[in-house]
């Protein structure tokens, strides 16, 4: 809300420079973000939190300032003359919505002079960024902004029968607002009406047809407490948003009510002259309960870590308007006044002491001890998994988990089932909850590829939300997903390299597996024992060329937990052994057919204790190699705990790993 | 014979004395001790075929030479390595040239943000805590006091996915679920994921990363939360960073505050970062207010709390002095692997 550094004088002498007023307002819990100035003035805009609905006209902001400098506040007089004719004798004012209006007044004034309204007037309301509209709209405008009650006037000969009636609209109602907007009612909707139609809709906006127009001569003034949710709503709904609604939304002071009215009286008899009829129509007013809440100065000072007076809370609370009811040797309680329903407990008065004292008063120290903190294996994991993965030359990339339904559109990984929706997207076509991160990252290498960058090695280690039966919360899944681009031996040699150093004793199985995605011929669903790790594949042609991509990249993505519940953090150490090995290289020949996983298979059949590993080289095809065979080449080391192997034992057992390729598999030498 | 020997031997040292490359004493070590063709192995190799009272004589001088010419070759090696060494690396290597490059792979800015923060919340032993980032309405507002209907929900504007369920709009939803499973004492940080459907400009995005904390025990004070966020803040900014507290308002914390630091840009002068003020904003804390203590079944009159959320975003961007924050769900390379 908008501060006039000057006009808030009328309220508080405070003798502070307005960078002063905006430090000490900002140290007490009113932020002011900026500070501009007006010809001769200040405007501030002040931040007002939504529990603090009081501080949204000058006097409650002059009651902080006032707090805060211990000074004095000071309220302007409301007192004014009537004619004799009675209000119940010219209008009347039938609520017949108890709940959605809890309290409704009306004033009557004759014969005033429509105009300009003068010029001090004129120069303060458009210091907040008002403008000027004539004198009575401009007194309603001034006093709502003084006392943060919203008021509307009517022009009285234009009510049909001169009366109001506050209830609920009918069904497909119509009211043109002050602004032009033609509005469509509902019958949630509380509007002021008089004998036939709605003549504004409660809290939000006046009609067009009985606003107050230079012909105007007879003035209702309405001043009313309307429920702020119901007030909320129908603003939301309609669209419709007014400095009254803001208020009434937030909670207007119900005590406030009359007091606002009688301002405005009085001021449209000192401006625009005319004769206040006597009395007021106030219906519906039940008095709050006073609030009444007790504070323990030991409760204040230890929850706050402070040594404050009794004498010195008190008089924090009783600059606030609270009132002193009784006391204890420990502490005191106070009724609280109207306009603070945020006040109700004892935690909110130590509150109130504790903004006015001042937050940096409360000293910064602590006696709490040390603690063993609780192992977090995820994390763990989580840390040493990207470790592993950047140290391999992957940069880890973060993106959105909402995205459009195209990203299935070569297929589903993890979930058949349709994703979940959001019914308020941003963006009509980006209202899905992800079900893998494989398509994001494309969309990464497709941002990258588009600057010029060529070589996009990302990985990304997040969730994605596979939907579950009816209203439950979705599997949010953790998943690690990665795009290399040094073809597909490169990424699962990386995967490899990665469960090697999560000490997952389980072997990686590949099994081939038909997906839109990848090419069909390296693609594979991974296992690690009976688990589904996740999948690998190179890019088919399809999505290549879908996406435009100049290079051929790899993809991994990979169910996360499944390595959460693999991984061994223990690492071990082996001994180096000291005695030499032996290595022998083969190369083999074998029919197309024959994988490598069946070659090193059938050498670790043989259960030869001195094979101590199996490396393989390479795959050869070309001349010297029969179509529909290849040749591969690897080396078995051979090494022994207690001794140093002979050639001629290594001979031996290199001609029984031969052999036994031979017979199981139709290996041969090659020539 | 014997002749014929000095005239090689003259040969040789003439051919020797022209050389000027290592491999020209390589040709004319072949020529002449080449195993094959070499001059003097084909003399050495047609001694049996001399009169025998000359074999000896020849046989001697022959093999004289041969050691002769060797010791020659190496000198002539050395003298012209040097030589060639001394060349080679002024005429050849470029010392200039830029080094050759392994891949280096970068964690995201967030993550790295994420750690530091992590690794110093460990030393003031709070635990790491996780929780779902899809949450029924119960955990995002009620439990955390946030009524329905109330404006304050609008701080908070929220994605909705139907039947009361909602991608978490901060990780306080987090606080509850680790209060419902844990009794006090409690020490924790929550990272995570929020979302929320501001519209996408410089300093907003639909999705962003906060930090929950939680402390609760008996008797902890708004002073331990001062001392407790002082040291993260002196931790993670520097021990000569300026802090403000100051009254704000949150529906779960009871008082509440923001906390400023003094803008590292311009050292608290004032400048756009900080909107000319010379404070930025990087934390809002409080006291648990009691009604979530009640909502959770603690003794809210024996038990004392504070909580506190940091955005990551905000704190990466200021450490780096970057001003967008799509950037960092943009992940072109070219800024992923600045750090």
């Amino acid at each position: 809300m908008k501060i006039s550094y000057n006009w808030l004088k009328d309220y508080c002498k405070y003798d502070l420079s307005v960078e002063g007023l905006a430090e000490s307002l900002t140290n007490a819990g009113l932020v002011v973000d900026t500070v501009n100035p007006v010809e001769d003035d200040f405007c501030l805009e002040v931040e007002v939190t939504s529990n603090r609905p009081d501080c949204l006209g000058f006097i409650g902001v002059a009651r902080e300032v006032a707090t805060i400098v211990r000074g004095k506040l000071d309220i302007p007089d409301v007192g004014y003359d009537t004619t004799d004719e009675n209000i119940n004798d010219i209008t009347s004012v039938a609520v017949e919505d108890n709940e959605l209006c809890q309290r409704y007044t009306a004033r009557i004034i004759k014969d005033v002079k429509i105009g300009p309204s003068p010029e001090w007037m004129q120069k303060k309301i458009s210091s907040i960024g008002l403008r000027p509209v004539n004198n009575i709209v401009d007194i309603t405008n001034y006093v709502l902004m003084e006392s943060g009650q919203p008021l509307h006037a009517f022009d009285l000969d234009r009510l049909s029968e001169g009366r109001i009636v506050v209830r609920r609209a009918k069904k497909d109602e119509t009211m043109e607002a002050i602004d032009g907007s033609k509005c469509v009612l509902a019958d949630d909707m509380l509007v002021i009406a008089d004998a036939q139609r709605p003549v504004a809709i409660a809290g939000v906006m006046g009609g067009k047809d009985t606003e107050v127009s230079d012909a105007t001569r007879n003035i209702l003034l309405e001043s009313a407490f309307f429920d702020p949710r119901s007030v909320r709503r129908v603003s939301r709904k309609l669209s419709l948003m007014s400095d009254s609604s803001y208020r009434f939304e937030r909670r207007v002071d119900p005590e406030c009510v009359d007091w606002a009215s009688r301002r405005a009286t009085k001021m449209i008899l000192d401006i625009a002259g005319g004769q206040a009829v006597e009395g007021v129509i106030d219906q519906n007013y039940l008095e709050d309960n006073k609030m009444n809440v007790s504070l323990k100065m030991s409760r204040l000072n230890s929850l706050l870590g402070l040594q404050i007076e009794k004498n010195a809370a008190k008089d924090i609370l009783e600059h606030l308007q609270f009132k002193i009811n009784s006391e204890t040797e420990d502490g005191f309680s106070v009724d609280v006044p109207s306009f603070r329903g945020d006040v109700y407990r004892e935690i909110d008065l130590i509150e109130e002491v504790a903004r006015i004292h001042g937050y940096d008063k409360i000293p910064v120290k602590s006696s709490i001890g040390v603690k063993l903190t609780q192992d977090n294996r995820f994390d763990k994991i989580t840390e040493r998994t990207k470790n592993v993965i950047s140290g391999l030359g992957f940069n880890e990339v973060v993106t959105d988990s909402i995205v459009g339904d195209s990203q299935e559109r070569h297929g589903t990984i993890w979930s058949e089932t349709g994703s979940l929706k959001i019914l308020n997207p941003i963006r009509q076509d980006e209202n899905l909850l992800r079900k893998a991160l494989v398509h994001n990252l494309l969309r990464v290498k497709k941002h990258n590829q588009n600057y010029g960058v060529e070589k996009t090695d990302i990985y990304e280690l997040s969730k994605v939300y596979l939907p579950q039966e009816d209203d439950q919360l979705p599997e949010e899944k953790e998943c690690l997903c990665i795009l290399g681009e040094d073809g597909y031996l490169a990424l699962k040699g990386a995967i490899e390299t990665m469960l090697s150093h999560l000490n997952i004793a389980d072997s990686l199985e590949s099994v081939h597996f038909d997906f839109g995605l990848f090419s069909s011929e390296k693609s594979a669903e991974l296992r690690l024992g009976d688990r589904v790790l996740g999948f690998i594949g190179e890019l088919s042609r399809e999505v290549i060329s879908d996406y435009d991509f100049r290079s051929k990249p790899c993809v991994a993505e990979l169910d996360f937990n499944v390595l959460l519940d693999k991984t061994n953090l223990e690492d071990s150490y082996l001994k180096i052994p000291s005695l030499p090995i032996v290595s022998r290289d083969f190369a083999v020949v074998s029919d197309e057919k024959v994988t490598w996983a069946e070659i090193k298979g059938c050498i670790e059949s043989l259960k030869i204790d001195y094979v101590d590993n199996i490396e393989f080289f390479d795959v050869y095809r070309g001349k010297q190699i029969e179509k529909g065979s290849k040749s591969i080449a690897f080396r078995v080391i051979f090494r022994a705990d207690d001794k140093t192997l002979k050639s001629e034992e290594v001979d031996i057992l290199q001609e029984k790993i031969l052999t036994s390729l031979g017979n199981s598999l139709g290996v041969s030498l090659r020539a | 014979m014997q002749e014929r020997l000095s005239e090689i031997q003259n040969q040789a040292k003439g051919d020797l004395a022209k050389a000027e490359s290592l491999e020209e004493v390589e040709t004319i070590k072949t020529r002449y001790l080449g195993r094959k063709g070499g001059v003097i192995t084909e003399i050495i190799k047609a001694i049996p075929g001399l009169p025998p009272e000359q074999r000896s004589s020849i046989g001697k001088s022959a093999n004289a030479l041969k050691q002769e010419i060797s010791k020659w070759i190496e000198d002539a090696k050395g003298t012209l390595a040097g030589k060639e060494q001394a060349s080679d690396s002024k005429k050849m290597f470029d010392l200039s040239i830029p080094g050759e490059h392994k891949p280096y792979g970068h964690k995201h800015p967030l993550t790295q943000t994420i750690d530091d923060i992590k690794e110093i919340f460990k030393k003031l032993c709070f635990d790491i805590e996780y929780g779902p980032e899809v949450e029924h309405e119960y955990y995002n507002f009620d439990a955390l006091n946030i009524p329905a209907d109330h404006p304050s929900r609008e701080d908070f504007d929220t994605f909705y996915l139907g039947n009361k369920r909602l991608l978490r709009s901060q990780t306080s939803t987090v606080q509850i679920r680790v209060m419902e499973k844990t009794k006090p004492p409690i020490r924790m940080i929550a990272p995570g994921k929020v979302f929320r459907p501001d519209t996408v400009d410089a300093r907003h995005a639909s999705m962003f990363h906060q930090i929950e904390g939680l402390m609760v025990d008996e008797g902890v004070s708004f002073s331990d939360l001062k001392y407790v966020l002082t040291l993260f803040a002196q931790s993670y900014f520097g021990q000569d960073i300026k802090m403000r507290f100051r009254p704000s308002f949150f529906p779960f914390t009871e008082p509440s505050a923001e906390i400023d630091i003094s803008c590292s840009l311009c050292k608290g002068k004032g400048c756009s970062v900080c909107s000319q003020s010379g404070w930025v904003e990087v934390l809002g804390a409080g006291m648990v207010d009691p009604n979530v203590f009640d909502t959770v079944g603690y003794d809210s009159e024996k038990y004392t709390g504070f909580a506190f959320g940091i955005g990551v975003e905000r704190l990466t961007m200021l450490k780096y002095g970057i001003d967008n924050i799509r950037l960092f769900f943009e992940n072109d390379l070219r800024f992923l692997s600045q750090f």
